[in-house]
């Protein structure tokens, strides 16, 4: 009885062996740099990422044994990595010969998967390089997470040990001319940064009247609420008011 | 008022975090080894003991110390891992153990008189007697108090016992009856306090369905967040359940602890250091709220008000409270 989750929420009936799905169900991406680029990389196969991909796996492994060595236990787990900025995902295979990342072209391509991880690109590579906490991502929501939890937690703290930063990882790969790469990735990282505000600034821009209209709907809303639960528990409407006044605050110990 | 400051404890999970938390201002790390002999016995997690060895290394050059807990309860007839993690610690050099099971505290006090005993807040203790009985029957020198006291309570205590105190600061709470919970062993069979892991990710499932996240363990259906919801740990005691025909949260609801606010109240009622929890946590975690509470407790201990930590996008459900410190139910 008490274990049941309420009809006001749906009604829902679980059961506990449900199979791991990687149905798609993205949300609606935020306007970003990233989503453009994605638009602009749809006509091309993805079959050409195939070669980068192969590189930097061979990278990291170079580069982060330790990361690998926590991921001994998950010999044949496999990860379908969906940033829902792009028109594509990612899989991730541990199973022998080696580990391999490729690419598809829909969630549903992968079969079966031990675990799905989906979020925009930029919060799942700040996962990656360990500038995000994984479970705050979670509680806002940025990360969704979904199949085998000891997978998806085994893989969080391997990669989150692991120290990865991916410009550094891939402008060891130049070499000599590791100067001049540098630079040029300082000054894409500065475009990228300037298209991200400017981006924020179309959006808002679109948004704005809506927000407002938001709003008054929520203040709106809330009210009813506040009338509803007075009438619910015959409270005074003094009472009622002063407590209205008091509610924006911190949670309840 | 200025003061000593309090000792800042805070958490690693893997060498990456010991060395974010070092780096950020910690006096002390304390972490576990990669199994079941500590209570954050999570997948991908932990120490081995050469990481002990190079994790105590970098923080001893950087004047940090490092506390290894061994704070589970030593499974019957096989307290072998047991002995191993304290015996491996201690040599190794260890700062201080963090113990629990009395069992394994007189271990640690026959076997290695000279490593420092901590009691974890594992055991619970919270009264001057039985705080007395740790210190008298094995040499307890610190306590980490469980979450159930207010800082006059904590004041009150400590003019009372012969030992330091350890308070919690910031980070997951929990139901208050820490060592004696045993709803995780109810839902999974998995406890924090035998197996060292609450709510085992092996029986966690998160589910997408429409504009909803449904997440259950084992066979329990703990929350339902609509789209936009700040989500939380799908432990028993965070779930939202129905009762009388109202679903709500029973126990406790998805929130982190943040005693910031009462650094300077906590210091006057005696503590000596604070513990932030969260071995669990990634690395930037550990380099966020250890390097705000580094700010928070050295104003604190100038006699400055403590500044605001900025920390709402680290807590459970982006929430925060001050807990049982202010209490003002009974």
């Amino acid at each position: 009885m008490v274990y049941r989750w309420p009809e006001v929420a749906g009604g829902v009936n679980h059961r506990a062996d449900a199979p791991v799905t990687n149905e798609p169900n993205r949300g609606t991406p935020s306007l970003s740099p990233v989503l453009l680029a994605g638009f602009a990389l749809r006509p091309l196969p993805l079959v050409l990422l195939q070669p980068a991909l192969d590189l930097a796996m061979t990278l990291m492994r170079r580069r982060h044994s330790d990361v690998f060595e926590r991921l001994d236990t998950l010999e044949n787990a496999s990860f379908l990595i969906d940033p829902v900025d792009l028109p594509f995902c990612f899989t991730l295979r541990l199973g022998p010969p080696a580990p391999r990342l490729s690419v598809v072209g829909n969630a549903d391509d992968m079969e079966s998967p031990s675990a799905v991880l989906r979020g925009p690109l930029l919060v799942l590579i700040r996962l990656l390089e360990g500038r995000m906490d994984g479970d705050a991502a979670f509680f806002s929501r940025d990360l969704a997470v979904e199949g085998d939890m000891e997978a998806v937690l085994t893989l969080r703290n391997a990669v989150d040990s692991g120290g990865i930063d991916l410009a550094e990882d891939l402008l060891s790969l130049f070499g000599p001319l590791n100067g001049p790469a540098r630079r040029a990735f300082g000054a894409a990282e500065a475009l990228f940064a300037r298209a991200e505000r400017d981006l924020e600034t179309v959006r808002a821009a679109f948004v704005a009247p809506v927000d407002g209209r938001c709003d008054a709907q929520t203040a709106r809303l809330r009210d009813l609420e506040d009338d509803l639960a007075d009438l619910r528990t015959g409270m005074p409407r003094a009472n009622a008011a002063g407590k209205r006044a008091a509610r924006p605050g911190t949670a309840r110990p | 008022m200025s003061g000593t400051p309090l000792e800042l404890v805070c958490p690693a999970g893997t060498p990456g975090a010991l060395r974010a938390a070092v780096d950020a201002g910690a006096d002390v790390v304390y972490l576990g080894f990669r199994d079941e002999t500590n209570a954050r016995n999570f997948p991908g997690l932990n120490f081995s003991r050469p990481e002990l060895r190079d994790g105590l290394a970098y923080a001893h050059e950087r004047g940090c110390r490092i506390y290894v807990a061994v704070n589970t309860f030593a499974a019957a007839g096989n307290p072998g891992p047991w002995h191993r993690a304290v015996d491996d610690a201690a040599e190794l050099g260890a700062d201080a153990l963090i113990l629990a099971d009395i069992g394994l505290l007189d271990y640690a006090r026959r076997r290695h008189p000279e490593t420092r005993r901590h009691l974890s807040v594992q055991a619970s203790a919270s009264n001057p007697t039985a705080i007395a009985y740790y210190h008298e029957a094995f040499g307890v020198q610190r306590v980490v108090l469980p979450r159930v006291l207010t800082v006059t309570e904590i004041a009150r205590l400590n003019v009372q016992i012969p030992v330091e105190t350890e308070v919690f600061a910031f980070g997951g709470m929990c139901v208050m009856a820490e060592g004696r919970c045993t709803l995780s062993a109810y839902a999974t069979g998995r406890s924090p306090n035998m197996n060292g892991v609450c709510s085992p990710a092996s029986h966690v499932r998160y589910e997408q369905l429409g504009g909803r996240m449904v997440s259950r363990l084992g066979r329990f259906t703990i929350n339902e967040f609509p789209d936009g919801e700040p989500a939380g740990y799908p432990t028993l005691c965070k779930g939202r359940f129905v009762a009388g025909g109202c679903a709500g949260y029973l126990f406790e609801e998805p929130t982190s602890l943040d005693a910031s606010t009462v650094l300077p109240e906590l210091m006057a009622a005696g503590v000596r250091a604070l513990k932030i929890e969260g071995r669990q946590r990634g690395r930037a975690y550990i380099a966020e709220v250890v390097a705000a509470f580094r700010r928070a407790v050295d104003a604190a201990a100038r006699g400055d008000p403590v500044p605001p930590l900025g920390l709402g996008g680290m807590t459970e459900g982006l929430r925060e409270t001050t807990g049982a410190y202010t209490k003002t139910w009974r």
